[in-house]
C-alpha cells in the first residue's frame, strides 16, 4: 500500500476505534500496535514501551502537573472566588465580561507557560465554576477556555516554537517576538466572539441586578493581592534569570499552595489531599495521553506516512497561495491526529524548504503553522485541551465542549486569512525589536 | 461504580477481589501523588541551589523527570478506579444495551491486551538494563533500572485494574461505559 | 524488483553537517544503482535524540549519526570519545580514527552488532555572558551547561555550577541569565542561534578541548546481509564521506566564529598553555573518574595516547 493511501486507511481506523468508547491513549496504543505489526513487522512492538518512556522523558512536560497544581490549589481555596468576585464587580456591565477576564487570564498565564494543556488546566481549574455559577452557558464557559488555552504555545514562551526555531534553524528570539501580536490579535477575536455570543444567548441575563458602588469595587481589590503576589512571583522567576519556563511552573506550584496554607488556612491534610489528589488525576490522564501519541507518532513516522504527504505536497505545480492553502489544510488535518510537536518534527523539514522557495517568511510561516496546531489542540480525535476540559469538569459532556469551543476555531481560521493579508502582523515586532532578517 | 446487589453474580469472593484490586490502585494513586509533590519540591530545590548558593545542580531534572514517569505510570490504575481516563463514547451512545455491553467487553479486553504487550517488552527492557548495569549517560549516571522498574509495574497494576473493572461488568457489578441503560 | 530500503535516523536538522553526510551516503549509493536506498529521517522524527543507539543495535533501526559517547551510559568505555584535551585538532582526529585505540573501540561495538561507517569528530567550544571563558579559573561561580559527562566533572572540578538542563532549555537559560556559559559544537552552538545571547565565544582554534566522536553508524548484521555489490557501494559512498565531512567539520568551526563575529559577539583564544592547564584539571577530574568506572580503561587510555 502506498504511504498516502495508508494515511487515510489509519485515520479512519483512529476515528473508529477512538469513538467505541476506549479511552484515548489506550486506543492510540491499540492502533499504533495494529499498523505497526501488520505493515512493519512484529519486532516493531518491542519499541513500544521505549517510544512511550521516551516521549515522557522530557523536562518541559513537567510544567503540566506543576500548572494544574497551581489552578487546583487556587481554586480549592477562597483565593479563586475572591479572584472571581473582583473581576464580577468591576466587569458587571459588559455582557461576556467574565468570559473575557478569563480569556485575558489565559494570555496572562500564556505568557508563563510554554504549553497548552498547561494553561488550559490552570486556568480552567478556576474559570469554569465560577462562569458556570454565574448563569454563564456550558458550552461558552468550556469552549472559551479550551481555545484561550491553546494561546499558550503562540504567546511566548512556547515548546513548540523551541522544537520550530531548532528544527528549521530560525531564530527562536525572533519566534518568540513573531508570537506576540498575532497571539493578542487572537484574544481579541476570541473575546469579540465571546460577547456578541454571550450577549446573543442570554440576553443581559448574566450580567447581575446588582450595580456595585465604587467602595464595594474597592473593597475587594485587597482580596486579590495573593493571587497578584503568585503571578509577580512566578514572572519575576522566569524574565529575572532565576528559572527557565518549565521550572518556573514548580516555583508557582509551590507559591500557589504556600498561599493556601499560609494565607487561607488551608491546615488540614483532608484538604491538602484533595488538591494533590485531583492534580495526580488530571495529570496522570494528561500525561497517558501524551506518551500514547508519542506512540502513534512513531507508527506514522516509521510508516512515512506524514513525510509523504508533506511530500506530495512539495510535488504540487501550482501558484503560491495555493500551495499554501494545501499545506495549512495538511497542517490541520494532520493536528487532528498529533500533537503540535510531533507534527513541526516529521513536517516541517519537508516543507518549510517549499515555503521558503515560494516566498514566504519562516517566521509568518511558523505563525501560521501556529496557530493551525492550536486548532488541532481542541479538535477531536486527539485534541489535548478538549480532554483538559473533561477531567476539570467530568459533568460537561465532550460534544458540548467541542460545540462550544468550534465557534473560537472559526476565530483561529479568520486570524489565519488575516496574517495571509497582513503578514507584517507577525514580522513586524521582530523586526522593530531584533532589525531586519539578514 | 453503583452496586446492584440483586443482579451481582459472583458472590462475596467477587466482592472481596474487586475491594482489594481497588485498594492497590488507590494505594498507588497516593505514592503517585506524593511522587508528584516531591518532583515540585525538588525543582524548586534546584532552583534555590543553582540561584541562591551557586552550586551544581547535576541530579535534580533527572530525578524530577523519572519521578514523573513513575507518578504516570502508578498513577494509571488509580485513574481508571476514578474512571478517570478520558473517551469518547459517541458509539456506544447509540447501541442498544446488548451490543453496547459486547462492545465494552471488547474494548476492556483489546485494551488489556495492548497493554499486556506493552507491559511485556517494558519487562524485557528492564531486565536488559538491569542484567547489563545500563546506567544513564549524565554526570550523575543512576542505574536505569530504577526509572525502567515503573513501567511493568505501572502498566501491570492497570491491567488488574482492568481485569477487576471487566469482572465488575460481567457480573452485573458495573454498566458499559457508565451509561444508564436506555 | 524494488530497492531494499534502509532506514536512517538523526536528530540533527537538515542545513546540519551531520545530515549533508548521511545525505551524501544516500545519493552515492542511490547512484551505485545497487538496489539499494537509503530513506533519511532528520531532526530526530523518527527516534529521540539520544535513544538511538538500542534500536540500532537490535537492528529495528539501519544506520544512525551519532555522537557514541551518548551511549556511555551503557558501554562507559565510549565516554572515551568526549574527553577533554584527548584530540587536539581535526588531523590528529583523522588519525586516531585510523588507530589502534578506534579499533578497541570498534570490537566493542561490534559486541552491540553495530559498525562504523563514516568516522568523524566535530569540534567545538564555549560561550559565555560576560567575560571570555579561556581559563580553568574564568570559570568559577558561573552556572555552565557542558554536553558530556567528562566536560561536566572537569568544568565542576574548576569550581563551575553545573546545570543539567535540556537541549531545548538552553537558549532560554541563556536569555534570562539562568546560565552564565555554554559548552557545545561548532555546529550546535551556530544552529541553537545563541549567538543572539552570549558576550564572548571561545572558538575551537589551532588547539581545541572539544572534541566528539559523531560517525554515521550501522547495524552489523544488517550490513552484512546485503550482497557484496550493495556492501562495496555502501563503503565506497562512505570513504567519499568521510573526507567530506573531515573538511566540512573544519569548515563548521571557520563559519561558526564568521556567524559569531558578524553578530557582534567577541571571539577569545585559547593558547596552547590554556589548554594544558585544562588538560591537567581533566587528569584529576575527569580522566581519574573515568578509569575507576572503567577495568580496562588504562589500557585504552594508552592506546589513544600513542596517536601523534
Ligand atoms: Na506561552
Ligand atoms: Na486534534
Amino acid at each position: 500500500m502506498d504511504p498516502l493511501t495508508l494515511g487515510a486507511f489509519v485515520a479512519i481506523v483512529t476515528v473508529f476505534v477512538l469513538f467505541s468508547g476506549v479511552s484515548v491513549a489506550t486506543g492510540l496504543l491499540i492502533v499504533s500496535g495494529g499498523f505497526l505489526v501488520v505493515f512493519d513487522g512484529m519486532r516493531s512492538l518491542e519499541l513500544m514501551p521505549e517510544m512511550f518512556f521516551g516521549k515522557l522523558n522530557s523536562f518541559a512536560l513537567l510544567s503540566i502537573p506543576m500548572f494544574i497544581i497551581m489552578g487546583s490549589a487556587i481554586s480549592s481555596t477562597r483565593a479563586g472566588a475572591d479572584l472571581y468576585e473582583a473581576l464580577e464587580r468591576w466587569l458587571t456591565r459588559v455582557p461576556g465580561g467574565l468570559v473575557m477576564s478569563n480569556l485575558g487570564a489565559c494570555a496572562l498565564f500564556s505568557a508563563m507557560s510554554g504549553s497548552s494543556p498547561a494553561t488550559c488546566a490552570a486556568i480552567g481549574k478556576m474559570g469554569i465554576p465560577e462562569m458556570r455559577k454565574r448563569g454563564y452557558p456550558d458550552e461558552v464557559a468550556a469552549g472559551s477556555i479550551a481555545a484561550g488555552g491553546t494561546l499558550g504555545i503562540l504567546i511566548p514562551p512556547s515548546v513548540t516554537m523551541i522544537v520550530y526555531g531548532i528544527a528549521t534553524e530560525t531564530s527562536i528570539g525572533r519566534l518568540f517576538l513573531a508570537g506576540v501580536v498575532p497571539g493578542l490579535m487572537l484574544v481579541g477575536l476570541f473575546m469579540a466572539w465571546s460577547v456578541w455570543s454571550t450577549w446573543r444567548n442570554t440576553g443581559l441575563s448574566v450580567m447581575s441586578d446588582r450595580r456595585y458602588s465604587l467602595r464595594e469595587k474597592l473593597e475587594i481589590l485587597p482580596r486579590v493581592i495573593p493571587f497578584l503576589l503568585v503571578i509577580l512571583g512566578v514572572l519575576y522567576a522566569m524574565y529575572g534569570g532565576i528559572a527557565t519556563p518549565s521550572e518556573t511552573a514548580a516555583v508557582g506550584a509551590l507559591l500557589c499552595l504556600l498561599m493556601a496554607i499560609v494565607i487561607y488556612r488551608m491546615w488540614s491534610p483532608a484538604s491538602l489531599w484533595v488538591v494533590l489528589r485531583d492534580s495526580t488525576r488530571e495529570s496522570v490522564m494528561i500525561l497517558f495521553i501524551i506518551g500514547a501519541a508519542g506512540v502513534f507518532s512513531y507508527m506514522l513516522s516509521s510508516l512515512f506516512i506524514t513525510q509523504s504527504i508533506a511530500m506530495w505536497i512539495s510535488g504540487l505545480d501550482v501558484n503560491r497561495w495555493v500551495l499554501m492553502g494545501a499545506i495549512n489544510v495538511f497542517l490541520l488535518i494532520a493536528g487532528f491526529f498529533l500533537p503540535p510537536v510531533a507534527v513541526i518534527l516529521m513536517a516541517t523539514p519537508i516543507l518549510l524548504p517549499i515555503v521558503l522557495a515560494a516566498d514566504f517568511d519562516p517566521y509568518w510561516f511558523a505563525v501560521v503553522l501556529t496557530i493551525n496546531m492550536e486548532i488541532g489542540l481542541i479538535s477531536p480525535p486527539v485534541g489535548l485541551n478538549l480532554y483538559v476540559i473533561n477531567s476539570i469538569a467530568p459533568d460537561i459532556k465532550l460534544k458540548t465542549i467541542l460545540k462550544g469551543s468550534m465557534p473560537y476555531v472559526g476565530c483561529m481560521v479568520l486570524a489565519i486569512i488575516i496574517l495571509c493579508f497582513f503578514p507584517a502582523i507577525a514580522t513586524w515586532l521582530p523586526e522593530l525589536v531584533m532589525g531586519p532578517v539578514i | 461504580m453503583t452496586q446492584r446487589p440483586s443482579a451481582a453474580a459472583g458472590g462475596r469472593g467477587v466482592d472481596l477481589f474487586l475491594r482489594v484490586v481497588g485498594g492497590v490502585s488507590t494505594l498507588c494513586g497516593w505514592i503517585a501523588a506524593t511522587m508528584i509533590l516531591a518532583s515540585v519540591l525538588i525543582t524548586c530545590q534546584m532552583i534555590f541551589v543553582r540561584f541562591m548558593l551557586r552550586q551544581s545542580t547535576i541530579w535534580q531534572t533527572e530525578t524530577v523527570i523519572y519521578l514523573m514517569i513513575a507518578a504516570t505510570m502508578l498513577g494509571l490504575p488509580y485513574v481508571q478506579k476514578l474512571r478517570g481516563h478520558v473517551n469518547v463514547d459517541l458509539l456506544p451512545l447509540y447501541m442498544r444495551p446488548l451490543p453496547r455491553k459486547v462492545l465494552a467487553v471488547f474494548v476492556l479486553v483489546a485494551g488489556v491486551v495492548v497493554l499486556g504487550v506493552m507491559a511485556w517488552y517494558a519487562f524485557e527492557n528492564w531486565m536488559t538494563a538491569y542484567s547489563r548495569g545500563w546506567r544513564s549517560a549524565t554526570v550523575w549516571g543512576p542505574r536505569l533500572w530504577v526509572p525502567y522498574l515503573a513501567l511493568p509495574l505501572g502498566f501491570a497494576l492497570f491491567i488488574l485494574q482492568l481485569f477487576a473493572d471487566l469482572v465488575a461488568l460481567l457480573t452485573g457489578r458495573d454498566r458499559a461505559f457508565g451509561l444508564e441503560d436506555a | 524488483a524494488e530497492a531494499q530500503q534502509l532506514r536512517l535516523s538523526h536528530q540533527w536538522s537538515t542545513a546540519d553537517v551531520r545530515h549533508k553526510v548521511a545525505e551524501m551516503v544516500a545519493e552515492k549509493v542511490a547512484e551505485a544503482d545497487v538496489g539499494l536506498e537509503i530513506r533519511i529521517f532528520p531532526s530526530a522524527s523518527l527516534f529521540s535524540a539520544t535513544e538511538q543507539y538500542v534500536p540500532l543495535s537490535r537492528g529495528q533501526l539501519d544506520m544512525t549519526v551519532y555522537p557514541l559517547s551518548y551511549a556511555g551510559g551503557q558501554r562507559p568505555e565510549y565516554n572515551l570519545t568526549l574527553m577533554p584535551g584527548l584530540v587536539r585538532n581535526h588531523d590528529h582526529a583523522a588519525r586516531l580514527n585510523q588507530s589502534p585505540f578506534m579499533e578497541a573501540l570498534e570490537d566493542i561495538m561490534a559486541e552491540d552488532d553495530v559498525m562504523v561507517l563514516v568516522h568523524g569528530y566535530l569540534a567545538g567550544g564555549f560561550a559565555s555572558k560576560g567575560d571570555c571563558v579561556t581559563r580553568p579559573e574564568h570559570m568559577s561561580g558561573r552556572t555552565v551547561r557542558a554536553a558530556g559527562r567528562a566536560f561536566e566533572q572537569m568544568l565542576a572540578a574548576a569550581g563551575a555550577s553545573i546545570s543539567s538542563m535540556a537541549s531545548s532549555e538552553v537558549y532560554n537559560g541563556m536569555q534570562t541569565g539562568v546560565l552564565d556559559a555554554i559548552n557545545t559544537s561548532s555546529s550546535s552552538f551556530v544552529s541553537f542561534r545563541l549567538y543572539e545571547q552570549v558576550d564572548c565565544f571561545t572558538p575551537a582554534g589551532d588547539v581545541a578541548l572539544w572534541f566528539m566522536y559523531q560517525p554515521l553508524l550501522m547495524n552489523k548484521s544488517t550490513f552484512e546481509g546485503l550482497s557484496e555489490e550493495q556492501q562495496q557501494a555502501l563503503r565506497d559512498a562512505a570513504a567519499e564521506a568521510e573526507e567530506w565531512y573531515l573538511e566540512q567539520a573544519k569548515a563548521d568551526d571557520v563559519n561558526a566564529v564568521e556567524v559569531y563575529r558578524n553578530n557582534g559577539v567577541e571571539i577569545a583564544e585559547m593558547t596552547a598553555e590554556d589548554f594544558e592547564a585544562w588538560r591537567e584539571l581533566a587528569m584529576q577530574s575527569s580522566y581519574a573518574s573515568f578509569l575507576e568506572d572503567v577495568p580496562d580503561g588504562q589500557r585504552l587510555l594508552d592506546l589513544a595516547f600513542e596517536v601523534e
